[in-house]
């Protein structure tokens, strides 16, 4: 595309059809002048030629005679009376073998300015010779030339009317090119003020007023065009008001969930923090229990070792002094419970021992390494006694474990932790506290997997729920101390064992989880 | 049998003889309509057996030869060629037409019918235009003749001939010129020199100038100027020799028929030119 030549000036658009509209006129304008001058110029060259020719003609017509007879006076005559007009520089005239017979200069010019003309001096070719006519020879029809008329014509006042014809006409010119410009620029103005209305409109609608509209009326082209422009701003303001509310609508609701997950993740804190506390408190529980404990221990030890010293003595007594009570109890009743109650001293210390040692496990980590030979029913066991004493009155546990399950391989903290939430998350499927949870452990031969499977009779979970459920810190109980990891890390430890966890729900009758472990070594058939 | 190759011979031999067995023998200068038009009238006039030669159809006709060959018994001699190449011929009678000036002295055995009009009849047209003094232009080694019988006919008629001798065609205007004032009419004999093409029509000029008619020889120049014309009859001329060669074949010696003019003219006239010299023409009698 061709550019304008004027870059600063090529914006304005009515500047632009200006400078055409004028240039336009003046190209015109220039056009007919040239062509006019052109014209008259060949007008007034051929207006000379043909004087010229008509003087010289008649001249040539009246010297016949004289050129005949080569009369020079005669000729001299004829030529000065042609000599004195005013275009003529010089009169010749020449017999037809060229031999000047008279030549008259009446003033001299440039060569250039000159225009020259040779007219022949004809004899009539009507007449005929006497012998011809009395032959009655009709009249021929060609001409003798006997001689020749040469005229310098003079240009100089053809070129000084030119030269004024072109000042005239460019003067001429100029007026009317300078007038139509003037009423160009006039109707250009009534003409593009309504584009610089809808431009203003466009631009001010452009920079981001879109309340302003195109002042324009009118069913013309453009009036159409501003109606429509107007149309579209409205239209973009109320997509822009709309655009505007939804987003205040989005930050909103952006707040919103901020703070809703604000929330969640202090609750999620808070019950990091919970439990890091709990673990400290586990800690410090055990250390507190362990020491009475590992004194009642060696007590029931020492109760045992002492009576179990003592008993031959006793026996030795009541043979010889018969049976003798000891603590309101006979000796033959009291030797034998005093020995099982120094056994259950031991053996309740023990187990106080393994359930501090459990729970501080449990709270301050370790014992994940794993075993080759872990025994399922171990863990379970592992993970009620932990449980033991959350056990609610309303919630009766029921345990079945097969006792010919495999060895599995994996740590039976990390197991017990699994089964801990388990049964954890089904003792807490009751919405009034009461229900029933089951765990029993199988052996599926078919796929060389222990199965644990906790199920419990509570509200279930809902069909939405269960797609989130393995996500972390997902939770439907986050308000009350959920952490919304359980699932997600017991997913993640069975799937480290190879194993996988499944759940199963109703909603309202109850959900089973089923944990499937690979056994440590291929079954037998049979 | 040789007698009757001798006969086939002497056939053949004076074939061509009898073929040729003519009175007249017309020489014709060219083949022009005028000097058809005399010969036809020839032909009217006398039927005796002719040949026509044309002169202008040879590059070099041997008339000599002819004439002792064939024996015409006259010879016609029609336009200016022909009566020159005739004057040679002595022994048999020659008569010209459609000559303007034929030899001023020539052979008794010849003789003819020019083409110029007795001047007699100018005189009479001119007399009847009221005119006195008459300007007239000629070269005398061409109508020198004629102009002193015009000249004795105007002394008759009371009339002047205003002469003026042209010795060249170039000279006409200025003698033309020369009469400026001093003739009441001019009369335009055929002469050559006088009257050229280059210069007829100073003839007119003048006329138109000095307020004079001009008298022509020929209705051609009516278109030109020309106030009133004599013209001769083509046909009658022809005619006119027609009746001389019968009376030569009859018998009568050449010698005794004198040169003749045209017996028969027309005389026209520019009544337009006319009514602007204020003239009036009464047409004499005569044909």
């Amino acid at each position: 595309m061709r550019r304008f030549p004027f870059p600063f000036l090529a914006k304005s658009f009515r500047f632009r059809l200006y400078f055409l509209y004028s240039a336009t006129i003046a190209l015109l304008t220039g056009a007919f002048v040239s062509f006019y001058v052109y014209t008259e110029f060949t007008g007034f060259r051929s207006a000379l030629i043909r004087e010229g020719r008509l003087l010289a003609t008649v001249l040539a017509q009246n010297a016949r005679l004289p050129l005949f007879a080569e009369n020079r006076e005669a000729l001299w005559t004829l030529a000065k009376s042609t000599g004195r007009y005013p275009s003529v520089l010089q009169v010749s005239i020449v017999t037809a073998d060229g031999k000047l017979l008279t030549q008259v200069k009446e003033r001299t010019a440039v060569k250039e300015r000159t225009i020259e003309m040779e007219v022949p001096v004809t004899s009539p070719g009507l007449v005929s010779s006497p012998d011809a006519v009395l032959l009655g020879h009709a009249a021929g029809d060609e001409d003798r030339v006997i001689g020749r008329v040469r005229l310098s014509l003079d240009t100089s006042d053809m070129r000084e009317r030119l030269r004024k014809l072109i000042y005239a006409s460019i003067g001429i010119g100029i007026a009317f090119w300078a007038l139509a410009s003037l009423l160009s620029y006039q109707i250009l103005n009534r003409v593009t003020a309504s584009f610089n209305l809808m431009m203003g409109g466009i631009e001010k609608i452009g920079s981001g007023n879109l309340s302003a509209r195109v002042a324009l009326d009118g069913d013309d082209e453009l009036g159409r065009a501003a109606n429509a422009i107007n149309e579209m701003a409205a239209s973009l303001e109320l997509r822009e008001l709309e655009n505007r509310e939804l987003q205040e609508e989005l930050i909103n609701a952006m707040k919103l969930e901020v703070q809703e997950e604000k929330k969640q993740v202090m609750a999620r804190l808070i019950q990091t923090n919970k439990m890091t506390s709990l673990g400290l408190l586990l800690s410090s529980m055990a250390h507190e229990i362990n020491n009475p404990n590992a004194s009642i221990r060696f007590s029931g030890h020492l109760i045992e070792k002492m009576w179990r010293d003592a008993v031959p003595l006793l026996d030795g007594v009541r043979r010889e002094e018969g049976d003798f009570y000891l603590g309101g109890v006979p000796f033959a009743t009291a030797r034998d419970a005093v020995a099982e109650n120094a056994a259950k001293i031991v053996e309740n210390s023990e187990r106080i021992a393994r359930v501090v040692q459990g729970l501080r496990e449990y709270g301050v980590g370790g014992g994940t390494k794993r075993r080759p030979n872990l025994d399922v029913n171990g863990a379970v066991s592992g993970a009620l006694s932990v449980l033991a004493c959350q056990m609610k009155q309303q919630v009766m546990l029921k345990t079945s474990l097969c006792p010919t399950l495999p060895p599995v391989n994996g740590s039976q903290q990390q197991i017990e932790q699994v089964l801990i939430n388990l049964i954890t998350n089904a003792m807490q499927a009751f919405p009034n506290g009461c229900g029933e949870v089951v765990v029993t452990t199988a052996l599926d031969r078919e796929q060389n997997e222990v199965v644990v499977v906790v199920r419990d009779n509570g509200v279930g979970i809902e069909e939405e729920t269960m797609h989130r459920l393995f996500e972390p810190f997902y939770s439907t109980r986050l308000e009350s101390g959920g952490s919304g990891l359980g699932l997600y890390i017991s997913q993640y430890i069975v799937a480290d064992h190879g194993g996988k966890l499944v759940l199963t729900s109703r909603p309202g009758e109850g959900t089973t989880a089923q944990v499937r472990l690979p056994a440590a070594e291929p079954l037998t058939s049979g | 049998m040789p007698f009757l190759s001798l006969v086939v011979a002497v056939v053949y031999l004076l074939a061509p003889t009898l073929g040729l067995c003519y009175d007249v023998l017309i020489l014709q200068s060219l083949r022009d309509k005028g000097y058809q038009e005399a010969v036809q009238g020839f032909k009217r006039e006398c039927t005796a057996s002719s040949r026509t030669v044309v002169l202008s159809d040879f590059v070099a006709a041997d008339l000599t030869r002819m004439v002792r060959e064939e024996r015409p018994k006259l010879i016609i001699a029609v336009g200016e060629r022909a009566h020159e190449m005739s004057i040679k011929v002595r022994e048999i009678p020659v008569l010209y037409m459609m000559v303007i000036t034929p030899r001023h002295r020539l052979p008794a055995n010849h003789s003819g019918v020019g083409m110029l009009i007795d001047p007699s009849r100018y005189v009479s047209v001119l007399d009847n235009l009221g005119s006195r003094r008459i300007g007239v232009l000629f070269d005398p080694s061409r109508t020198g003749a004629y102009l002193k019988k015009a000249q004795s006919a105007a002394r008759r008629s009371g009339m002047d001939l205003v002469v003026r001798e042209v010795r060249s065609p170039r000279e006409t205007p200025a003698l033309l010129d020369s009469l400026r004032g001093r003739v009441d009419a001019i009369w335009m004999i055929p002469d050559l020199t006088a009257v050229s093409t280059a210069t007829t029509e100073a003839f007119f000029l003048f006329s138109q100038g000095e307020m004079i008619p001009v008298v022509t020889f020929s209705d051609f120049y009516l278109t030109m100027g020309g106030a009133i014309a004599l013209s001769i009859d083509r046909h009658d001329i022809g005619r006119q020799l027609g009746e001389m060669a019968r009376q030569v074949l009859d018998g009568t010696p050449v010698e005794e028929l004198p040169a003749q003019s045209p017996r028969k003219f027309t005389i026209k006239a520019n009544n337009g030119v006319l009514k602007k010299l204020r003239l009036s023409l009464t047409v004499p009698g005569g044909s």
